[in-house]
């Protein structure tokens, strides 16, 4: 009782809807507060949360028909399945992966490079069926120089980084798809013009100091190219890429228009 | 097609389970309490949901149709409910209070935002007589004969002491509990002056544990 005598009359006018849960979330942080700072007092809550507590009780229950259990214990089951099969794949899974990640890591490649370049033909050249097929060729026969050149990569360090056009060509758009440790990368890009004689596409890595060309890209007649970078170094260390027009046989630095750059 | 023969054979283990905790249930003759369902529950026990539901689905669809008033959301509101216990057993702390205050809380909240969402209530009752509810209570075959009995005994022991309660303050706690209303509403839906509302819940909930205690109620 004396511990009752101590406490603050706001929160004493509280705590009955404190305990039916119908106090806003001012009020209630209020009470909590003032809980934590003074414990002695939940003793005397412990009488209005019991009979708070007891209310639903009071109502009538209605049985809920058998199809409602079913339901709810055929969604549980499907969910602990589903969690199952992730906490534990498959012993064969893992040793597959295991033996074989040079494999792995070239099937996953191929399937990122494929769905990029889909969803690129798919967006920009939905009427231009012909065209598609014909570049869908030519993107195959560089799948397997990827693959050629990038066989000991783990799956798990690829990183996908997002390309996006300048001003100077906002349409331009593309990703770049690289393993940071790795001293190549692939890059896939669309939006890009067909060029006039005598100019080319030059892509740029850029650190801090300065620029270095990663090569030489060529675009089709739908804008679109696709291109094995090479650095020299990591391309973790990189923090721009860019890409300029520059004269055919390319340039030591840029010195045409910059068509795309995005930070690393 | 692989998805349903994945919930067939879970469907399978959970049977199997359900046998296992009836065949341990009467061999100790004592039914698992709520906060050892619960930690089951917790660790991926569907035949340990499948106990809470048979012991709590009726008070629970219960309480969602006095709240909403439409039979076909209050079931959506049952659903969801034992789904978020299933879901989010983890994080119930047997240290902050029962399992059923807590599973109240889910349901009672998921009603509320049900009712406010679709507006499907035509206005919250100001009374506390049930009897207008809809009222089934064919028996399900697989509900353990015992915890039927406990529920109709606590559900009387209830409606005893509130019935003892004067209407007024019946009616604070009853708009406050189930309608999710604030002291400031309640007082503004009533008329009365916000002291008054003040008294009336804290008297109320005093007079019903008095009560309930009388009664030897265990909640």
């Amino acid at each position: 009782m004396s511990s009752k005598a101590k406490m603050d009359p706001r929160i004493e006018e509280l705590l009955p809807f404190y305990t039916l849960d119908a106090l806003s979330d001012e009020e209630r942080g209020l009470v909590d507060s003032y809980l934590a700072e003074h414990p002695e007092v939940r003793g005397q809550i412990g009488d209005l949360q019991s009979a708070a507590d007891a209310l639903p009780f009071g109502v009538t229950p209605v049985e809920p028909q058998r199809r409602l259990k079913d339901a709810l214990m055929a969604r549980v089951a499907v969910d602990q399945r589903t969690s199952e099969q992730k906490q534990a794949p498959p012993p064969h899974e893992r040793r597959w992966a295991n033996l074989f990640p040079a494999f792995s890591f070239a099937i996953a490649t191929v399937a990122v490079v494929w769905a990029v370049i889909l969803n690129i033909q798919l967006s920009q050249l939905r009427n231009e069926v012909s065209a598609l097929g014909d570049a869908l060729v030519a993107q195959s026969n560089s799948l397997e120089q990827i693959n050629a050149k990038l066989p000991q990569t783990p799956v798990s360090a690829v990183v996908t980084i997002s390309l996006k056009g300048t001003e100077a060509r906002p349409e331009a758009q593309g990703e770049l798809i690289a393993d940071p440790k790795s001293e190549s990368a692939v890059m896939v890009i669309t939006g890009l013009g067909q060029l006039e004689a005598g100019k080319t596409y030059q892509v740029w890595l850029i650190d801090a100091g300065g620029p270095k060309s990663a090569g030489l890209l060529t675009v089709d007649a739908n804008g679109q190219g696709l291109l094995i970078v090479s650095s020299g170094s990591e391309i973790g260390s990189f923090n721009a890429l860019g890409i300029s027009i520059e004269p055919d046989g390319g340039s030591p630095q840029p010195t045409g228009d910059i068509v795309v750059l995005s930070d690393l | 097609m692989t998805q349903n023969k994945d919930a067939t054979d879970a469907l399978m283990r959970i049977n199997s389970e359900r046998k296992l905790l009836r065949s341990s249930k009467n061999k100790s003759a004592e039914p698992l309490n709520d906060e050892t369902l619960a930690a089951r529950v917790a660790r991926g026990d569907g035949a340990a949901l499948e106990a809470l539901y048979d012991r709590y689905a009726s008070t629970v669809l219960g309480v969602a149709l006095k709240v909403i008033g439409d039979q076909g959301v209050a079931e959506d509101v049952l659903q969801e409910t034992f789904w978020r216990v299933w879901r989010s057993a983890s994080t119930f702390q047997p240290q902050r209070g029962s399992f059923t205050s807590w599973l109240f809380r889910i349901v009672r909240n998921l009603a509320i935002d049900a009712y406010r969402r679709s507006n499907v209530r035509p206005q919250a009752k100001t009374g506390t007589d049930d009897s207008e509810s809809v009222l089934d209570q064919t028996p399900d075959p697989d509900a353990d004969v015992a915890e039927q009995a406990q529920a109709i005994l606590k559900n009387r022991q209830v409606r005893k002491a509130l019935a003892s309660l004067p209407q007024v303050q019946k009616q604070v706690i009853e708009l406050a509990y189930f309608y999710g209303m604030t002291r400031q509403e309640i007082a503004e839906a009533t008329g009365e002056a916000l002291g008054t509302i003040h008294t009336r819940a804290r008297l109320g909930l005093l007079k019903l544990r008095e009560e309930l205690e009388r009664d030897e109620f265990e909640g």
